[in-house]
């Protein structure tokens, strides 16, 4: 394995008293697709979040292509190439899809056009309707948008936040092939889902989170053969 | 028309200080109650450095302008950021921001006194001139100018600038904003400074068309002020000056036609039969909240 683009050591991110995530390490090879699965409430966003410089996390070091990035902010990682398309989507509702697309690419004067016109190739849907309000996008098209506005920022790293929520399975189908998409093109993905088993098809190495702690990591195709791990940790869905 | 000058001039700067007020009530969505003592340092400090310092008032102006700013930039940070991760931040900050206003008023009242100020006589120009039979001074025309391109440079900064994109996407969504890698911290903290900035010289401005500052003048015109942008429209700019002006114009005319002590009650119900017909404030829109 090569050095890793991304690694988490001894990883605790703490609300108040409650302790969301607990001592959680973890390795990001270069290039490859990782995924964290795990139950709602295993931590996984909290995990996602202190990495992206959302939150701050009560132990522990994240280094990123061998730097020290545990204090930087949200908006140095993002300049860096370490982007989320967080939970959710968050995207802009009030503002254009265009508009909501401009803003991934805050730290890229130059490039932005040509990013922005990369992005209307590949989504063709996002270019038709690039001047309606993105409020009035449907689910599927939300998350699409969510995920261009990301790729706009030219990512080193891409975190993706449970993208397949609430999405019919044909839409499923389609995020995930624009994150296998994502990949081949050379970037690093970190994948957190619900939706475990679709996960670990995809990924190359997983990690299994239960109450903010890794019961089990290995070669993605090896944690979706195991049976223990099936039935005790990713349901029979 | 003189009477429609006058209310244009007095309209013009609580216009300027409404919008300050609300580019941090509207965009950052906190409302910031110690830009009333912002006013008033503004006032104040402005009389000082022309009184005692001898300094020209066009000077002066530009000085009260960045001692707004720097006074914008400790308030977000000293009163609001601390709290911003609170559940109840927008009534924290709230408190906050008073208390922080009673703190700069006490300050100014311990550099200054308790007395009414004025500018020394020769400190500004005494030019006067008639437009269609109305006597104009040479200050208001200066006074409306300040106002007005302080405004559209703001309009403008809000509307196209990068920063402005900037606020607007704090406004709607400051998680998403972080996310993508706006700086959240230093564009509110530019927010209030430019906010702060045009109150300190709408408090200057003041004094000049009046001639008198003192440490209440703050909190007469933060009312008024608050009644304004409720009525312009939460957070428009536009509605802002548009509230301004009616509110200067219908306070001068009540005083001429009506009586002095029934300059407010003519204002404010003026503002308030506004907002019977038009709930939303004249510039709002309509909220629509999606599920």
């Amino acid at each position: 394995m090569s050095d890793p683009i991304l690694s988490v050591e001894g990883l605790q991110v703490n609300y108040g008293r409650v302790e969301a995530v607990r001592n959680v390490s973890f390795e990001v090879a270069t290039g490859a697709l990782v995924t964290l699965v795990g139950a709602n409430g295993a931590g996984k966003t909290s995990i996602l979040n202190a990495v992206s410089g959302l939150i701050r996390p009560r132990h522990g070091v994240i280094k990123f292509k061998g730097q020290d990035i545990t204090k930087w902010p949200a908006h140095r990682l993002v300049k860096a190439g370490l982007v989320q398309v967080p939970e959710g989507r968050e995207i802009l509702g009030t503002l254009t899809v265009a508009e909501n697309l401009s803003l991934g690419g805050w730290h890229r004067g130059s490039t932005l056009n040509a990013n922005v016109a990369r992005v209307y190739d590949r989504f063709p849907v996002l270019f038709e309707r690039r001047r309606l309000h993105a409020g009035a996008l449907s689910g599927g098209e939300q998350q699409m948008l969510s995920i261009a506005r990301a790729l706009i920022a030219e990512p080193e790293i891409l975190l993706l936040d449970e993208p397949s929520m609430g999405l019919a399975p044909k839409i499923v189908d389609e995020v995930f092939s624009v994150i296998e998409e994502i990949r081949s093109t050379g970037t690093t993905v970190v994948l957190v889902e619900q939706n475990a088993r679709r996960a670990l098809a995809a990924a190359d190495f997983g990690y299994v989170l239960e109450t903010g702690e890794i019961t089990h990591s290995g070669p993605a195709h090896e944690l979706l053969a195991d049976e223990k791990v099936i039935e005790a940790y990713l349901g029979l869905d | 028309m003189q009477l429609f000058l006058d209310g244009i001039f007095l309209g013009s700067i609580y216009a300027l200080f409404a919008i300050g007020f609300t580019l941090v009530f509207g965009i950052l969505d906190r409302l910031n109650l110690a830009h009333a003592s912002v006013f008033t340092a503004g006032a104040l400090v402005g009389i000082e450095v022309v009184s005692r310092f001898g300094i020209s008032i066009w000077l002066a102006i530009p000085l009260v302008l960045v001692l707004g700013a720097l006074l914008g930039v400790l308030i977000e940070r000293i009163a609001f950021r601390p709290l911003a991760g609170r559940h109840d931040a927008h009534f924290a900050g709230l408190i906050s921001s008073i208390a922080f206003g009673a703190i700069i008023l006490s300050l100014l009242q311990a550099l200054f006194g308790a007395d009414t100020r004025r500018f020394p006589a020769d400190a500004f120009p005494q030019a006067r001139f008639e437009i269609l039979g109305a006597t104009v001074s040479l200050l208001q025309v200066i006074i409306l100018v300040i106002s007005v391109s302080l405004m559209v440079v703001l309009t403008w900064l809000v509307a196209k600038s990068k920063l402005g994109r900037g606020m607007r996407t704090i406004a709607e969504n400051p998680h998403a904003a972080a996310v993508l890698g706006l700086n959240v911290g230093r564009i509110s903290s530019t927010t209030f400074a430019i906010s702060s900035a045009l109150g300190a010289v709408a408090g200057v401005l003041f004094t000049l068309n009046v001639n008198a500052a003192q440490l209440g003048i703050g909190h007469a015109v933060e009312l008024k002020a608050l009644a304004v942008i409720v009525v312009g429209g939460m957070g428009s700019l536009p509605g802002a000056l548009v509230g301004g002006l009616i509110l200067g114009l219908s306070e001068v005319l009540a005083v001429n036609y009506i009586g002095s002590s029934w300059r407010d009650m003519v204002a404010f119900g003026l503002l308030f039969l506004i907002l019977i017909l038009r709930p939303q404030g004249l510039f709002g829109a309509r909220k629509t909240r999606e599920v």
